[in-house]
C-alpha cells in the first residue's frame, strides 16, 4: 500500500493542482465577469512569464537540495545593468548580453557561498538578496531608468499568432528545461543529488561541480526575467519585483518541488506558477482589497510548505 | 593458486594513532573472507583504504597479480573493487535502475540517459543474482531494507567488480532478509567474486565465510580457514583472550 501511495504520490500531486486550478477558474468566474475573458488569458499568460522564467531556475536548484531567495535581487540587478548600457548607447544585444552575464556572476557568488564554503543556503542567499538588491540601487543611484521603446521591447510587449512574445518565451524554456531535467544524464544526476549526494560522491559523479553550476543557471534564468521585464515597462527599476521570491517560492514548492530535495518535475512548477497567477489575478478581479491580497499570498505560501511537509511523510523535525 | 589481492605490509596511522600495522593479507577469487575485529581495530581503516578512500602510508596492493595503487575510490572501481557501504550509498527518491547505474548510465548521443537499456540491463543483473524487486521502476525508498541491499550489491556487480567489500550488509536487516543477503552472497561466490565480509554477527560466521582473519589493536593477530577454527576460538582471538595465530603464514609472506 506504502509502495503504491508513493509511487503515484507525483501523479497525485498534479492531479491535486489540475483540480485546485479548476476550482479557483470557477470560484473567479462567478466573482467577476471579467476573469473568464480571452483577454484577461493573456494578461494572466503576461504575467506568469516573468515569474514563470525564474521558478524555472529555482526548481532546478532546489531539485539538488539548494535554494535562492535572491532571484528577485539577481533579476532587479540584470535589468539594471543592461539599462544602464542602453542608455549609454550599447546596443541591445550587446546590453542583453552583460546582462545576464552578470546575473550569471551573481549565482556564481551564491555557488561559491553555499558549495564551496558550505554556508546553509537560506543564510547564505538572505544575505545576497540583501547584497544583490543594494547593488541595484547602487548602480543608479537609486534611481529609475527609462529606456523607452528599442529593438528589445518586442520581447516584452510584443505579440506573435496572438500570444503575448514573454509567454511563448516562458514556455518554450520550461518545455526545454523539463525534457533535460527528465531525459538528460546531467538532469537525472540533479535529481540522484537532491536524493542523496553522499551517493553521487561516492558513484564518481561531480556533485560540487553540478551544485555550483545550478546556482549561475539560476540566476542566468532570474536575468532573463529581469531583461524581459525592462522590456516590458520600458523601465528598469532597482525595486523591481521585491518580495516576489517569495511567491515564486510558494509557486515552485506548490508544484511539488520537495524543499529537501531529489522530488518533483518542471511541469508541477509551471501549474504552480498558473495556480499563483490565477489567484492574484482573480483576487485584483473580485475587487478584494490589496492587503487581503497579502494575506493570501501568504496562506499560499503556509499551504504549500505545508503540503511538502505532508507528501515527505511527517513534516520538519 | 594465485590470490586476487594480496595487501603487503599495509600501515596507516592518523597522527599518533597507529590505525593499521604491517597488515599483510590475501583474498582469493570465489571466496568469502571475514574481517573481523573489535571496535578500533582497524576493519574500517582497511576496507576504505581497499576502496580508495584513505592511502596506505606504506604497502603494497596486488590484484589479479599486478600491482595497483588503491588511491581514489575511483581508481578502485577500475580494477574491480566495489564497496557496499554500511549506510547503502543508495538514492532513496530514485529509482532501481537509475541506483544500480548510477555514475555509469547507459546514454545515447553522449547525454541523453538510455532508459530503456538501463532497465532492461538493470533487470538481466537482478535476474542474474536471482533478486526479485516488484520492479527496476520503482523508487528505492519504497523496498525492504533486505531489497535495499541487494540492490547495493547488484550495483556493484553491475561495476563488473571482482572484490566485494561488504559492510556490516545485515546490521540493520531483519532475520529473514538477512539469510536472503546471506543466500545472495554464496551465490556471488559461486559466481567467482570474492568478497570480504565486515560483521560483528559472529552467530554464523564459521559457515559465512571461508577464510578469518581477525585485526586487533591494528594488527592482523590471527589468519585461518573457517573450517580451521571455532566460533568460541574466533571470539577469544578478538577479545585478547587467546593468542591469534596465522595458520596460513607462508602465504602471507
Amino acid at each position: 500500500m506504502k509502495m503504491v501511495l508513493i509511487k503515484r504520490q507525483g501523479s497525485w500531486t498534479i492531479l491535486g493542482l489540475l483540480a485546485t486550478l479548476l476550482i479557483l477558474a470557477i470560484t473567479f468566474t462567478l466573482a467577476s465577469p471579467y476573469f473568464l475573458t480571452h483577454k484577461n488569458f493573456l494578461n494572466i499568460g503576461q504575467a506568469i512569464s516573468i515569474r514563470g522564467i525564474i521558478a524555472i531556475g529555482l526548481t532546478i536548484v532546489m531539485i539538488t537540495g539548494g535554494l535562492d531567495l535572491s532571484i528577485a535581487a539577481v533579476a532587479a540587478a540584470a535589468g539594471m545593468i543592461a539599462a544602464t548600457l542602453i542608455n549609454n548607447h550599447v546596443d541591445g544585444t550587446t546590453a542583453a548580453l552583460v546582462g545576464l552575464l552578470g546575473a550569471a556572476v551573481l549565482g556564481a557568488i551564491n555557488g561559491t557561498i553555499v558549495v564551496r564554503l558550505h554556508i546553509n543556503p537560506i543564510i547564505a542567499t538572505l544575505g545576497t538578496l540583501l547584497f544583490f538588491r543594494g547593488l541595484a540601487f547602487v548602480i543608479s543611484g537609486g534611481a529609475n531608468i527609462v529606456i523607452g521603446v528599442n529593438t528589445w521591447s518586442s520581447l516584452g510587449r510584443g505579440f506573435l499568432f496572438g500570444i503575448p512574445v514573454s509567454l511563448i518565451f516562458f514556455l518554450l524554456l520550461i518545455i526545454l528545461s523539463y525534457l533535460i531535467m527528465r531525459y538528460s544524464v546531467t538532469g537525472n544526476y540533479l535529481y540522484a543529488i537532491g536524493g542523496n549526494s553522499q551517493a553521487c560522491r561516492n558513484a564518481g559523479i561531480k556533485v560540487d561541480f553540478l551544485r555550483y553550476s545550478t546556482y549561475i543557471v539560476t540566476a542566468i534564468f532570474a536575468g532573463l526575467a529581469g531583461l524581459i521585464l525592462m522590456s516590458q515597462s520600458g523601465t528598469a527599476l532597482p525595486i523591481a519585483l521585491s518580495g516576489a521570491e517569495l511567491d515564486i517560492i510558494a509557486a515552485v514548492i506548490l508544484g511539488g518541488i520537495s524543499l529537501s530535495g531529489g522530488r518533483g518535475s518542471l511541469f508541477g512548477t509551471f501549474l504552480g506558477v498558473l495556480i499563483i497567477g490565477v489567484i492574484n489575478n482573480g483576487l485584483i478581479l473580485s475587487g478584494v482589497p490589496i492587503y487581503w491580497q497579502l494575506v493570501a499570498r501568504g496562506f499560499i505560501l503556509i499551504v504549500a510548505v505545508t503540503l511538502d511537509g505532508l507528501r515527505r511523510g511527517g513534516g520538519y523535525r | 593458486m594465485k590470490p586476487l589481492l594480496k595487501i603487503a605490509n599495509v600501515s596507516k596511522s592518523f597522527g599518533s594513532v597507529e590505525a593499521l600495522i604491517d597488515v599483510n593479507l590475501e583474498v582469493h577469487a570465489g571466496e568469502i573472507l571475514g574481517l573481523l575485529g573489535d571496535n578500533g581495530a582497524g576493519k574500517s581503516t582497511l576496507i576504505k583504504i581497499l576502496s580508495g578512500v584513505y592511502s596506505a602510508d606504506q604497502g603494497q596492493f596486488e590484484f589479479d597479480g599486478r600491482r595497483v595503487d588503491l588511491n581514489t575510490p575511483s581508481a578502485a572501481q577500475r580494477i574491480g573493487i566495489a564497496t557496499v557501504y554500511q549506510d547503502l550509498s543508495l538514492v532513496n527518491t530514485r529509482p532501481v535502475a537509475h541506483n544500480i547505474f548510477l555514475g555509469r548510465e547507459p546514454r545515447r548521443w553522449g547525454w541523453i540517459l538510455d532508459q530503456r537499456k538501463m532497465e532492461k540491463d538493470a533487470q538481466v543483473i537482478l535476474e542474474r543474482l536471482r533478486i526479485q524487486l516488484p520492479s527496476v521502476a520503482v523508487d528505492v525508498e519504497v523496498l525492504s531494507g533486505g531489497q535495499r541491499q541487494a540492490v547495493a550489491v547488484a550495483r556493484s556487480i553491475a561495476q563488473s567488480s571482482q572484490l566485494l567489500l561488504l559492510d556490516e550488509p545485515w546490521a540493520s536487516l531483519g532475520v529473514e532478509q538477512t539469510q536472503k543477503v546471506r543466500l545472495l552472497m554464496k551465490d556471488l561466490r559461486s559466481h567467482g567474486v570474492a568478497i570480504i565480509l565486515i560483521t560483528h554477527d559472529l552467530s554464523e560466521i564459521i559457515s559465512d565465510t571461508d577464510r578469518i582473519a581477525v585485526l586487533r589493536q591494528g594488527r592482523l593477530v590471527g589468519y585461518t580457514k573457517s573450517s580451521q577454527t571455532t566460533q568460541h576460538e574466533i571470539i577469544g582471538w578478538i577479545t585478547g583472550a587467546v593468542k591469534g595465530e596465522i595458520r596460513q603464514e607462508e602465504k602471507l609472506q
